[in-house]
């Protein structure tokens, strides 16, 4: 499944999260890769495992109470699993870098915005002081921050939330990465302020010609963002494919259930579709199929065979075998899409 | 900023003028009269008590009394009843010898204490945070009195050094300089090392606490998401917030010049303010009781008032 454009590939990762005796299997075995200049998004509920997985990508995982229990991070020919400390630190916010959630709180206060984002050149490049400067202001002229020159001097609690989010951005931009993980980074703003992040976003991985990956527990902001999708659920992919694919032709019930929760003009007026019941806790997940207790296609043999990958061709794949089944057994007629 | 200055010097003031109500109040609330300073003493006749009472104008009614001792306090005219010395003059010699104690106290206390909760919240659950948390507890919980005497007997033994009071008695006469000068830090040093124990157990406990919450919050994931090495997340990202709050406590520590060290004085025969304001309590010497009172007041308003300044300085989201 390799190819040669591959940027970044996870191969089978596992992070649990050990307590006394209980242990949160967060992240369960998921496998990704994000190609050169792509936009690849991670979907799912919140709980469902995406930000331990793109902590576990930089290698921020506490442990303890966090344990990297398995697999393979394979980043340009080297698995991130096996670097030690210091060679993190040399990709950290230089080849990988991330935008958080919570712009309000990701910047610390007690800095100046020239101070923080000149921190993240400085430690991976060998720049003078005044080089710096127009660095930070031709950064955050990129991000689209009016007046930068006034900006350096400013503190965080000076800015709005979107300003705040496009320094954050201009902060993952600073070493020009080849990779940029953006985790729910506009969950935190204003509807329109969302659109407008979203579009920095895009324009960024366009004209840079970099590779995101853009973590969302929203399905509509997949639509406009993303190349190909990944939808987790409860510390697993259940789904994967294109943007096409996966809105179109959605093969799982629980990607099924989330395009049905979508609000849009037809379904204007009315209740919207909520999938019933909630995210198994991480530590008491049910056997076989981790979302029987939800699914509305669930036989008994769900209870008890955990699922595998089923192939629908042109790299669509879904983790359920009673759909793939039935789609492909003229006899049934194929259960209608929620 | 002047606006602000100029604001919290009024209110401070008000506040002042209230304590010194209060105080007055509470004094002349509280039992015992200044015809009992010492009714031992045979010179204490009726008619002593009698031109005491003119002198002091105690026959006057309170609020007069109040005017004038205040008054007097702020001309420098306030005698203790005791001596009949000028309150002022006793109050400053007190304060200088009390000013090395706490002076090195306060430095030992802080410096250690920084250290060992900084690293004990680095390295929270290790071998390291669990030793320093074992070890505070146990200072904490050990009487100051108790520790003093063990340490006295310790050094004593030790190292033949004489501990009690400023300066080993007699020296003055013939010894040489540097002979005075070591002596001096000899005596100065156990009760400044006392004093600052059980601070250290405290404040160590409050840096590794405040440090470990600071080191849980968002900024610091996003400094380590960077690729900064350790060292700058801890010590540049981390400590400068977890300092904040101490900002407010450095202005804090200004009146324990007077009501910190009464027992270490005590036992180390220290002439300094705090025994200098316990003895008065209990020879019912009002007018020192109520000046020490007032300085007391005066440090902890010029304290936060201090706090006040340095936390505009540290902290970028006060601004006025
Ligand atoms: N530090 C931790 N200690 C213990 N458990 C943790 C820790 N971090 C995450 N988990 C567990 O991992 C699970 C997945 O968390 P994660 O933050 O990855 O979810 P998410 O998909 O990012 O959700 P959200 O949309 O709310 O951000 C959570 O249910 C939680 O129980
Ligand atoms: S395997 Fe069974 S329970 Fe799981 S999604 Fe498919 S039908 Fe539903
Ligand atoms: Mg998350």
């Amino acid at each position: 499944m390799t190819n040669d454009n591959t940027l970044i590939s996870v191969q089978d990762l596992k992070v649990y999260f050990r307590s006394g005796h209980e242990c949160a299997r967060a992240v369960d075995g998921i496998s990704f890769e994000i190609r050169q200049e792509e936009t690849v998004c991670l979907v799912g509920e919140s709980g469902c495992g995406k930000t331990v997985s793109a902590l576990s990508i930089l290698g921020l995982i506490q442990t303890p109470p966090g344990e990297i229990a398995g697999g393979q991070i394979m980043f340009q020919g080297k698995n991130l699993l096996e670097l030690d400390e210091e060679d993190m630190q040399k990709i950290r916010g230089n080849r990988i870098a991330m935008v958080f959630q919570e712009p309000l709180t990701s910047l610390n206060p007690v800095f100046t915005i020239e101070d923080q984002i000149g921190e993240a050149i400085s430690i991976h490049k060998n720049i003078g002081s005044g080089e710096l400067r127009d660095c930070c202001i031709k950064l955050l002229k990129d991000v689209g921050i009016p007046s930068p020159v006034q900006r350096l001097k400013d503190y965080p609690h000076q800015l709005s939330g979107g300003q705040r989010q496009r320094v954050m951005i201009a902060m993952a931009l600073a070493c020009d990465p080849d990779l940029i993980i953006a985790d729910e980074p506009t969950t935190a703003l204003d509807v329109t302020v969302q659109a407008q992040i979203l579009q920095l976003l895009k324009s960024i991985q366009e004209t840079r010609s970099m590779s995101i990956l853009y973590i969302t527990h929203d399905l509509g902001v997949v639509a406009n963002i993303a190349h190909r999708v990944y939808v987790m659920y409860s510390g697993i992919v259940t789904e994967q494919g294109n943007a096409a694919q996966i809105f179109h032709h959605a093969r799982h019930p629980y990607t099924q259930g989330l395009l049905a929760s979508l609000p849009s003009r037809s379904k204007r007026g009315k209740r919207l579709f909520s999938i019933p019941g909630t995210v198994p806790n991480p530590a008491y997940k049910p056997a076989g199929c981790p979302f029987h207790p939800r699914c509305p296609h669930a036989i008994p043999i769900c209870g008890k065979e955990y699922p595998k990958m089923c192939d629908y061709g042109q790299a669509h794949l879904a983790r359920c075998p009673v759909l793939f089944k039935n789609s492909h057994n003229p006899d049934k007629p194929e259960p209608k899409s929620i | 900023m002047i606006s602000f200055i100029g604001r919290s010097v009024i209110q401070k003031i008000i506040t002042l003028f209230f304590v010194s109500i209060v105080s007055f109040l509470i004094i002349h609330i509280a039992p015992g009269k200044p015809s009992q300073v010492d009714p031992m003493n045979p010179k204490f006749t009726p008619e002593m008590v009698e031109r005491f009472q003119k002198e002091f104008h105690l026959d006057k009614p309170l609020h007069v009394q109040y005017l004038y001792f205040y008054k007097d306090l702020f001309t420098g005219e306030t005698v203790s009843w005791k001596d009949n010395q000028s309150v002022l003059k006793k109050i400053w010699e007190r304060f200088l010898n009390s000013l090395p104690l706490f002076i090195v106290g306060t430095i030992i206390t802080w410096t250690l204490s920084f250290p060992i909760g900084i690293r004990s919240a680095i390295f929270r659950g290790q071998f390291y945070d669990r030793s320093a948390t074992f070890l505070s507890y146990l200072l904490i919980s050990i009487p100051g009195f108790f520790f003093a005497y063990v340490l006295i007997i310790f050094v004593v033994n030790q190292f033949h050094v004489p501990v009690i009071g400023m300066e080993t008695f007699g020296i003055g006469d013939g010894a040489s300089l540097p002979y005075i000068f070591m002596d001096r830090i000899w005596h100065l040093l156990l009760p400044s090392v006392l004093g600052a124990t059980g601070g250290i157990a405290v404040l160590s406990r409050y840096v590794r606490s405040q440090m470990l919450e600071v080191e849980g919050q968002d900024y610091i994931r996003t400094a380590w998401a960077k690729g900064l090495p350790p060292e700058q997340v801890h010590y540049k990202h981390a400590l400068r917030n977890a300092l904040l709050p101490f900002v407010t406590m450095f202005g804090l520590i200004l009146p324990g010049l007077i009501g910190g060290s009464v027992i270490i004085e005590s036992i180390f025969s220290w002439p300094g303010m705090g025994r200098m304001a316990y003895e008065a309590i209990l020879a019912r010497d009002y007018p020192v009781i109520l000046t020490v009172n007032f300085v007391s007041a005066v440090l902890v308003l010029a304290g936060t008032f201090i706090s006040d300044l340095l936390y505009l300085v540290v902290d970028p989201r006060i601004r006025l």
